[in-house]
């Protein structure tokens, strides 16, 4: 069991490329329908909690699922199959590009490559706006932040901060009958 | 002392990366272009580009090549370990506790206002990028037709990057 919880970790690991949101159909395909782990109305809760609490999405699933099916072990089990892949092949690359950095052909493909990140970055940002709720009332909010962050270097730790105390102080005191 | 350092700025970088990948992305480059002088921004863009050529989590990705550029295998380990270690605990916890705090207001509204956040840190990131990836005809071109081919054509991103590449090295 904790084997096969490994090698599906493994295979989800190993099988997206280009960010969480690539992964998520992935990993409930793998959990719910073919493995029946957990349930799908387990899956959507875990991956609300998986989007709201820091770290890298497919890794909170992995460890919301991993810890479901088998407590802590089951957990760690998930977890490492889920990095296990990037780890080794980011290495090997690494060691690579060390060599290779500075040669014409790495170069001129980082030319065409650094605009294309810049799209890739540009597409999720515009589709998740227009789902996630952004109204003439606080779009303010985002796009201070990011003159904040993107302009003037601010500390994003700091943004989050007041964020938090702000959100649980409207909550717990502001709106108390 | 490296170590402990890389260790130290990558768990915070964990703890405080809301938002998934992109979102990320700002809070990484405020701690290792700004905060420390480890990358210089044209590194940040390539290890940018190729965190997202290779399997699994972006901040992962980026997390074990910056700590391999920096403390060799030592490294990449040490800083993929301290970036997923906040995720462990907090994760952990809202598992065992979630259905209890998805019914509190205050828990729903943490997370409804760090989702707004969070879209602002990935605009930021756009942001940090757009001047040094975007510099010249051949780069606006490349850009526009990568805009074109990711939102009209929905083209997966590691195909679009292999084929970037093609381009680049044939015509950059």
């Amino acid at each position: 069991m904790l084997l096969q919880l490994f090698l599906t970790f493994l295979k989800i690991g190993a099988f997206t490329i280009g960010g969480a949101y690539a992964m998520i159909p992935l990993i409930r395909k793998e959990v719910c329908q073919k493995r029946g782990w957990i349930s799908d109305e387990e899956f959507l809760d875990g991956l609300a909690a998986a989007q709201s609490c820091p770290g890298p999405i497919a890794v909170n699933l992995s460890i919301y699922t991993g810890y479901h099916i088998r407590k802590g072990k089951g957990m760690l089990v998930a977890v490492l199959g889920t990095i296990l892949p990037s780890t080794i092949s980011i290495i090997l690359i690494a060691m690579l590009f060390n060599r290779y950095a500075d040669a014409v052909l790495v170069r001129k493909a980082f030319h065409a490559l650094k605009p294309a990140v810049v799209a890739l970055i540009a597409v999720p940002l515009y589709e998740m706006s227009r789902k996630g709720g952004i109204t003439l009332a606080n779009f303010w909010f985002p796009l201070g932040v990011a003159v904040l962050v993107g302009f003037f270097n601010i500390s994003p730790i700091y943004l989050i901060l007041v964020t938090i105390a702000y959100a649980v102080g409207q909550k717990l005191w502001v709106q108390k009958p | 002392m490296i170590y402990l350092t890389m260790f130290w700025t990558f768990l915070k970088i964990g703890l405080f990366s809301f938002g998934g990948g992109y979102a990320i992305l700002a809070m990484i480059r405020q701690e290792v272009v700004i905060n420390h002088p480890w990358l210089s921004q044209a590194q940040f863009m390539e290890i940018v580009a190729i965190s997202q050529m290779t399997p699994g989590p972006i901040a992962i990705n980026a997390a074990t090549f910056i700590g391999f550029q920096k403390g060799g295998i030592l490294g990449s380990l040490l800083c993929t370990f301290g970036v997923i270690f906040p995720s462990l605990i907090i994760m952990l916890l809202v598992t065992i506790s979630y259905l209890r705090l998805k019914r509190q207001p205050w828990f729903k509204n943490v997370f409804a206002k760090l989702r707004l956040l969070s879209l602002g840190l990935i605009a930021a990131a756009l942001i940090m990028v757009f001047s040094d990836a975007i510099a010249d005809w051949f780069s606006i071109v490349v850009f526009a037709i990568s805009l074109l081919a990711s939102w009209r054509f929905k083209l997966n991103p590691f195909y679009l990057l292999i084929l970037a590449a093609v381009v680049g090295m044939l015509f950059g």
